[in-house]
């Protein structure tokens, strides 16, 4: 029972780093392959404040504005890089991240980490309160975030975000700032990953540089491709599957905790999960949702009733 | 360091650019260009909405544009036209700042424009019409009608999310402007379909659709009739005349020459970079040079 609540806090994390891995890659077009990078400034961001008694939420909303400072700093090369070299680029930002808190001991214990209190502590609770504690809040976040990419991708601004994934030089040429718009989708998807690292962190209670290796992006990269690149539900279903199948393949082997165990067989599997979608459904479980606004749908169904006269 | 073609030494410029100091900058070209107006010796018009002075654009050694000067008269349709390879989009390309022009000065109502950003130049009602149309090929036709319109309330990141209410009236009202514009342009009934399902005239016509949806004030079109059958190329270009009595000018690179004489009111010939010759259709079609330039020297 506790492996099933887990399992859902798990879901609920990754849930939001694939709705802002979707934001950034499905609707604009940004390839990001340094997911992990703002789940560990998150983290990190976090664990630090909250050793020097900032309240749980207070760590989590700094959390993501220094996430989303990062964003904005890599933003910058973003929009002079072509999106392969995006992606080597932030991919590497991620490591040397990594290797910094791994390295440099004075900034949270190397890498040993440090252990980090948990936002709610309900005294005399057992370890299941906690979890169920901790469903709520990851879960309560989760929504925010969904109710946020949402709006967002079916509204004037979702229009422009696509029109800059289809093409930034013709949006460019039709008034929209690729600069302003990537910046601030990056700051804006930097921001959840950012919330999602604190969760993360506060939920194991520590963190070490060992929790945040690359393939955490690959895993949130999975999620979105095989849930449907934008498409808030695809990611959220990306997310529930891969979970699923991450502890699928580890519960044979044991009941470890951690989400990614670094074991041969699970890269190869995950690898062959990769290659099955995209050869076989490239556009994902759910397929692109298209732009839904009230004027729009309201167009729509005129259509359709003048349509149903006419023939 | 080279000498810049406006006869100043171009760090000066740059440095000013660099900082930003846009008015200094075009103070400081607008000092040169007073003395070199006579060097051109070419009447200023003044009523010209767009006035292009001794614009140069070079790739590696090759000279795309060449010196080139020429006025937009306000209101009407004015045409350019030369062979292929003779500079005209790179002309186009050069004054929507998606090349920042090698000298010369670019002023669409007065101001310089040389150094600003494509969306910035947008922004002003400079648009264009790309040649080998760019769609968003897996949204909408409507959306990619929407993308396009000036001063939208809803395409900022808070007002998306905070004032919902007031960027959903404004839409209400766009969809229906772009409703009618597809309605001239026969899309309507595709409104829906996604614009990579459409034909390749079609597209062209959703691309000069789009750029109207802007509601600009100079309009520049690369080959709008090209690839569009002959009834609907004449009637895009009535339209657009009736739309040039409104208040919008028409700036038209076109190779199907009958239709641009019949429609446009002042036409410019350019031949390897530079244009030979600027006047009156009716007199453009008697010039010599026009000729020469699309037959080659006898």
């Amino acid at each position: 029972m506790l492996y099933v609540l887990d399992l859902i806090v798990f879901i609920g994390i990754f849930g939001i780093l694939a709705l802002s891995l979707n934001l950034e890659f499905g609707f604009a077009g940004l390839a990001n392959f340094g997911k992990v990078a703002f789940f560990l400034i998150g983290a990190y961001t976090y664990a630090l404040l909250s050793q020097i008694g900032v309240p749980f939420y207070l760590c989590l909303i700094a959390g993501a504005m220094v996430s989303a400072a990062f964003g904005l700093l890599i933003s910058l090369p973003a929009l002079r890089l072509r999106a392969d070299y995006l992606a080597i680029a932030i991919l590497t930002f991620g490591e040397i991240l990594r290797l910094i808190v791994k390295s440099e001991s004075w900034i949270a214990g190397g890498d040993w980490g440090i252990s980090v209190s948990p936002a709610i502590a309900i005294s005399g609770g057992s370890h299941r309160v906690d979890v169920l504690v901790n469903i709520g809040l990851v879960y309560f976040c989760l929504l925010i975030c969904f109710v946020i990419a949402q709006l967002l991708a079916n509204s004037p601004y979702g229009r422009v975000m696509r029109a800059v994934r289809e093409d930034e030089m013709a949006a460019e040429a039709l008034g929209k700032s690729r600069a302003r718009y990537k910046a601030q989708v990056l700051m804006l998807g930097s921001a959840m990953a950012g919330i999602a690292g604190g969760l993360y962190a506060q939920y194991l209670q520590y963190v070490l540089p060992g929790m945040f290796m690359p393939m955490v992006t690959f895993t949130v990269w999975i999620m979105v491709l095989l849930g449907g690149p934008a498409n808030n539900w695809g990611a959220v279903l990306g997310a529930v599957l891969v979970t699923l199948f991450d502890r699928g393949t580890n519960i044979a082997k044991d009941y470890l905790t951690l989400p990614i165990d670094p074991s041969n067989l699970q890269y190869i599997l995950f690898g062959a999960l990769i290659i099955l979608v995209l050869l076989y459904r490239p556009q994902g479980l759910l397929k692109e949702s298209p732009i839904k606004t009230k004027a729009l749908e309201s167009v729509k169904r005129e259509r359709s009733v003048g349509k149903g006269k006419g023939s | 360091m080279a000498p810049d073609p406006r006869g100043h030494p171009r760090a000066i410029t740059v440095g000013y650019n660099l900082l930003g100091i846009y008015g200094a900058s075009v103070h400081l070209a607008e000092n040169m260009q007073s003395r070199r107006q006579f060097v051109t010796g070419e009447p200023l018009m003044e009523e010209a909405i767009l006035r292009i002075r001794e614009v140069s654009k070079h790739f590696g050694g090759v000279y795309a544009v060449n010196g080139v000067s020429l006025d937009v008269k306000e209101g009407g349709i004015c045409g350019l036209v030369g062979p292929n390879g003779s500079g005209k989009s790179t002309l186009f390309n050069t004054i929507l700042g998606i090349h920042r022009p090698d000298g010369g000065n670019i002023y669409f109502n007065g101001n310089c424009i040389n150094c600003l950003a494509p969306h910035q130049i947008y922004a002003l009602g400079l648009v264009n019409a790309f040649q080998l149309p760019r769609l968003f090929y897996q949204m909408s036709v409507l959306d990619n009608m929407l993308v396009a319109a000036r001063g939208q309330q809803g395409d900022k990141l808070l007002n998306s999310l905070f004032l919902r209410r007031k960027w959903q009236e404004q839409e209400k009202g766009l969809i229906e402007e772009a409703l009618d514009i597809l309605e001239l342009m026969e899309l309507d009934r595709w409104a829906f379909s996604p614009a990579g399902e459409l034909s390749g005239g079609q597209r062209k016509l959703l691309e000069v659709a789009r750029a109207l949806m802007a509601k600009p004030t100079l309009l520049l079109l690369d080959e709008p009739a090209a690839g569009i059958n002959p009834v609907l190329g004449r009637k895009m270009f009535q339209k657009l005349e009736d739309l040039s009595r409104n208040g919008t000018t028409f700036f038209i690179v076109e190779h199907r020459l009958e239709i641009l004489f019949e429609f446009a009111s002042w036409i410019y010939v350019m031949d390897r970079g530079k244009t030979v010759v600027g006047g009156e259709p009716e007199d453009i079609s008697e010039e010599p040079a026009f000729y020469r330039a699309y037959l080659g020297e006898e």
